[in-house]
C-alpha cells in the first residue's frame, strides 16, 4: 500500500474487472451450499442440523451472525452520525461503503435468524401489536432489526442504483429516476434520522437481552451497562470495519489512498475505543469486580484478550505516526474489530454458563450455514462494487470511467461528466 | 390422598375453595405479558396465587408423580434410555417433571428433588418473550401459547432454573414445561403430581398457606433441615414451587439468586428509557433536526455548484447521495 496522497473525490464502480473471478466462484458455492442447507432446514427439524441444546439454546447463529456481525455491519450508523449529525464531511466519501456493507450483514444476519427461530412462520405476529411485548428486548430486536435493514438502510442504498441506472440506462429509465429524485430528497433526511435512531435502539437492546440471562452470565460482562457497551461496540465495529473494508477493496482493485479520511477514521475508532474502555473500567470499579480482572482464570483470559484488543489500537492512533501510516491502519484496525467480535460473541458463548452441565460446539451444517450466510454478503459486496459506484477514487477514475462507458454504451451520447445528453 | 404425614396441617379445601370460588377477583398477578408492569421485588403480592411445596424429607423417590404428570398431560413418556422405563435423567421435551436423586456415600447428605417449572412470581422467560407466548395467568401460572411463540428459545436462555425445553426433533417444536395442569384446576381438582404424592412431598395450596406450613415445619423441627430457609420465598423475586431441604438448595441444582428477579435486573431503566417512546420520540427530534440543518446547507452548496457549471456550460458532476 503506497503512503503517498490522494484525495477520494467521487464514487466510482470497479469496471473492466469481470465479476466471475475465482474467488467470486468459491464464494456463489459455499453461499449456494449454505442457502439449500437453509433451505432444507425449513422443512427439517433443528436437532439433526445444530449443535444446540436446551441448555445451550443459542447457537452460532444468534450468538455470530446476529450478534457479532450485525456490529460489523454497524458502519452506516457510525459513519452516517460522524458524517450527518458531528458535520465530518471528509466522512462522506466512504458512506457508500458503509451502506452497502451495512445493508449486506444486517440481510445476512437476518437470514440466519429466520431459520434460527423454532416457529418462523409465526412471525406473523409481528403485525399484530397487541401481541407485543414492548418490555421484551428480543421484541425490539425482532421489530427493529428486520425494519431497519429492508427499510431505511434500502433506502438510504437507492440513490446509488438509480445513479448508476440514469448513466446507464434507457432515456425512459432517466425520466424516471428524474421523476423520483425529488421525492428522495425530501424524505432523505427524515429517513437517516430514523435510520440513526433504529440501530440504537437495537443494537443496545442486542446487549439487553443477557441482562435477562442473570447470574448465568460471568460479573465481568454482567452489568446495567451491557446495553450502552454493546451499542457503543458496534459504533467502534462500524468505523474499524468500514475503515478496513475500504482499504481492502482499494488494495484489491487498485484504488489510491486517501490518508486524510482514514486519519479522520482512525481518530474515530481511537476516541469512541477510549470511550468504551473507559466506562468498562468504572464499571468493573463500581461494581466491585476489578479482582476478576485477574483471578477469573479462562474468564480473565477472554476479558484481557479483547480489552488489549480494543485498547492497543485505541493507544497507538493517539500518535500521528500510527493514524497517518495506511499500513499501520490496516494492522490496527484489524485488531480493533477483532476485539469488537470477541467482546460482541463471549456474553453469548464462553462467558454464558448454564446451571445444567452441557457443551456446545457448532454441528457441520450449522457452521456450513454460517459461512454460506457470511459468503451471500460478501458475494453480493463484489458485485456491488462492479456494478455501481460505491468505492471512493480521484476524479481522473471517474473520468476514466465516463470513457469505458463511452465505449460501453455508445448509443448514449454523453458529457466529459457522464452525463447523458437527452435529445 | 390422606396424608400419611401428621405435619399436614395445610387447609387444601381453602385452597380450592379459593381458585373455584369468588376468591379469584382477588388474586394479584398480572395478567398479560405486555401489560406485566408489577413490581417483582413485591412476591408478597402473590400470596393468594396457587402454589407448590416441596420438602426433600419426605419424599422417597417413588416417581409416582412423574408418571401421573405425563398421564394427566398426555405425554408420551420418555423411555429413551432402555425403550421400556420412563428414566429421563433430566428435564425434557417429554419430561415436564422429573424427580432427580442427588447421589453421595451418606445417606443423610443424600436427597430426591423434584425438578419443574417454579412458577416464578415475576418470571424472565415472561418478560422476555417477544410476543408474549409466555404468560402469567390470573392464577400465577405460567403457561404457552403456541400461536403466539416463534420458537426463539430466548425463555430457555433467560430462565435460571433453566426449564421451558424445546422439541429439537419436531418441525413444529413446541415449549414444553409445567403449567400447573391447569385445565384440572379449573375442574376443581389438584394437580397431577400433589394428587399422587403417597407422602404429601408435594403439597398443593396457596402460596401463602404453603409459606405459613413451610415455616411451620422449620419451626417444629429445625434440625431436620440444613437451613431455616424456604426456597422461592425470595430467591429470584419469590416462585410459586417451594422447597424445602435437608441439604444445601445449591447440591439440588436450585441456584443461589439474588433477591431481585431477572426480569426486574433486566428492565429497570429500559422502562425508563421506553415509557411512552418519550425519550426515542425527543431523540427522532434531535437527530432530524441536526439532520435537516446539514442537509439544507448541502443542498444549497449543490444548487450553487449546478449554477457555476451550467454557467460554464457544462453538465457539472451530479451529487453523489
Amino acid at each position: 500500500m503506497s503512503s503517498s496522497s490522494h484525495v477520494w473525490q467521487r464514487a466510482v464502480p470497479v469496471l473492466g474487472v469481470r465479476v466471475w473471478t475465482h474467488s467470486f466462484r468459491l464464494l456463489i458455492g459455499l453461499a449456494a451450499l449454505g442457502t439449500v442447507l437453509a433451505a432444507y432446514r425449513l422443512v427439517s427439524p433443528l436437532g439433526p442440523l445444530a449443535g444446540m441444546s436446551d441448555a445451550y439454546a443459542w447457537g452460532v447463529w444468534k450468538t455470530f451472525n446476529v450478534m457479532t456481525l450485525t456490529a460489523l455491519g454497524s458502519g452506516g450508523l457510525a459513519v452516517g452520525l460522524a458524517a450527518w449529525v458531528a458535520n465530518r464531511h471528509a466522512l462522506h466519501s466512504v458512506m457508500r461503503i458503509a451502506l452497502v456493507t451495512s445493508f449486506l450483514f444486517y440481510a445476512s444476519g437476518l437470514m440466519a435468524r429466520v431459520i434460527d427461530v423454532g416457529r418462523p412462520w409465526n412471525f406473523y405476529n409481528i403485525l399484530l401489536p397487541w401481541r407485543w411485548n414492548t418490555h421484551s428486548s428480543l421484541f425490539e430486536v425482532s421489530l427493529a432489526m428486520p425494519v431497519y435493514c429492508f427499510v431505511f438502510l434500502l433506502f438510504e442504498n437507492v440513490p446509488l442504483i438509480l445513479e448508476r441506472w440514469h448513466y446507464i440506462g434507457s432515456p425512459e429509465t432517466r425520466a424516471f429516476i428524474r421523476r423520483l429524485d425529488p421525492y428522495i430528497k425530501r424524505l432523505y433526511p427524515y429517513m437517516i434520522a430514523g435510520a440513526y435512531l433504529l440501530p440504537m435502539g437495537h443494537q443496545s437492546s442486542l446487549g439487553a437481552l443477557m441482562m435477562l440471562a442473570g447470574t448465568k452470565l460471568h460479573p465481568l460482562w454482567q452489568t446495567q451497562w451491557l446495553p450502552l457497551l454493546y451499542l457503543m461496540q458496534a459504533v467502534i465495529c462500524g468505523f474499524a470495519f468500514v475503515t478496513f473494508i475500504t482499504m481492502a477493496s482499494c488494495l484489491m482493485w487498485r484504488r489510491p489512498l486517501d490518508t486524510a479520511v482514514l486519519e479522520e477514521l482512525a481518530n474515530w475508532t481511537s476516541w469512541t475505543s477510549l470511550a468504551w474502555l473507559g466506562l468498562r473500567a468504572v464499571d468493573l470499579l463500581a461494581r466491585g469486580v476489578l479482582a476478576d480482572t485477574v483471578t477469573a482464570g479462562a474468564y480473565s483470559l477472554v476479558f484481557w484478550t479483547e480489552t488489549l484488543l480494543v485498547a492497543v489500537p485505541a493507544v497507538l492512533f493517539r500518535i500521528p505516526r500510527y493514524r497517518t501510516t495506511p499500513r499501520w491502519i490496516f494492522r490496527l484496525v484489524s485488531l480493533t474489530i477483532a476485539g469488537g467480535m470477541v467482546y460482541r460473541f463471549v456474553p453469548t458463548t464462553i462467558a454464558f454458563s448454564p446451571v445444567a452441565e452441557a457443551r456446545y460446539f457448532p454441528a457441520i451444517p450449522e457452521l456450513l450455514m454460517t459461512v454460506g450466510f457470511i459468503a451471500v454478503a460478501l458475494a453480493a459486496y463484489t458485485v456491488c462494487v462492479k456494478r455501481f459506484a460505491v468505492i471512493p477514487a480521484p476524479l481522473s477514475m471517474w473520468r476514466a470511467m465516463v470513457v469505458h462507458d463511452r465505449r460501453t454504451y455508445p448509443h448514449i451520447s454523453r458529457d466529459d461528466d457522464g452525463n447523458p445528453i437527452d435529445d | 390422598m390422606s396424608g400419611t404425614s401428621s405435619g399436614s396441617s395445610l387447609s387444601r379445601r381453602r385452597a380450592l375453595q379459593l381458585l373455584t370460588g369468588a376468591g379469584l377477583s382477588g388474586v394479584a398477578a398480572p395478567s398479560s405479558a405486555a401489560s406485566s408492569a408489577a413490581p417483582s421485588s413485591a412476591a408478597g403480592g402473590a400470596d393468594d396465587t396457587v402454589a407448590m411445596l416441596f420438602d426433600t424429607t419426605r419424599c422417597i423417590g417413588c416417581k409416582a408423580c412423574m408418571a401421573e404428570c405425563n398421564r394427566v398431560n398426555g405425554i408420551e413418556p420418555d423411555t429413551g434410555a432402555d425403550g421400556l422405563w420412563q428414566m429421563p435423567i433430566q428435564l425434557n421435551s417429554r419430561t415436564p417433571n422429573i424427580i432427580q436423586l442427588l447421589a453421595s456415600e451418606a445417606p443423610e447428605k443424600r436427597a430426591f428433588v423434584k425438578r419443574q417449572c417454579t412458577h416464578c412470581v415475576d418470571p424472565a422467560c415472561v418478560a422476555g418473550c417477544p410476543f408474549g407466548a409466555l404468560q402469567k395467568s390470573d392464577q400465577g401460572i405460567v403457561i404457552w401459547k403456541g400461536d403466539q411463540c416463534i420458537g426463539c428459545r430466548f425463555c430457555e436462555v433467560a430462565c435460571p432454573f433453566e426449564i421451558p425445553k424445546f422439541e429439537w426433533d419436531q418441525l413444529n417444536p413446541r415449549i414444553v414445561k409445567c403449567e400447573f395442569c391447569k385445565p384440572r384446576l379449573a375442574e376443581g381438582l389438584e394437580p397431577g403430581c400433589t394428587t399422587v404424592c403417597p407422602v404429601d412431598a408435594i403439597v398443593f395450596g396457596t402460596r401463602r398457606d404453603l409459606l405459613n406450613e413451610a415455616h411451620g415445619r422449620l419451626a417444629a423441627d429445625p434440625a431436620k433441615y440444613h437451613e431455616p430457609r424456604v426456597y422461592g420465598e425470595v430467591e429470584g423475586g419469590g416462585t410459586q414451587v417451594l422447597y424445602l431441604s435437608h441439604v444445601p438448595f445449591a447440591d439440588l441444582g436450585l441456584p443461589d439468586l439474588p433477591a431481585e428477579s431477572n426480569a426486574s435486573y433486566a428492565t429497570r431503566y429500559q422502562h425508563l428509557l421506553y415509557k411512552a417512546m418519550i425519550v426515542p420520540t425527543l431523540l427522532y427530534g434531535a437527530l432530524s433536526t441536526v439532520i435537516r440543518r446539514r442537509w439544507h446547507k448541502h443542498e444549497a452548496a449543490q444548487a450553487e455548484q449546478q449554477a457555476q457549471d451550467a454557467a460554464a456550460g457544462r453538465g457539472g458532476l451530479r451529487e453523489q447521495l
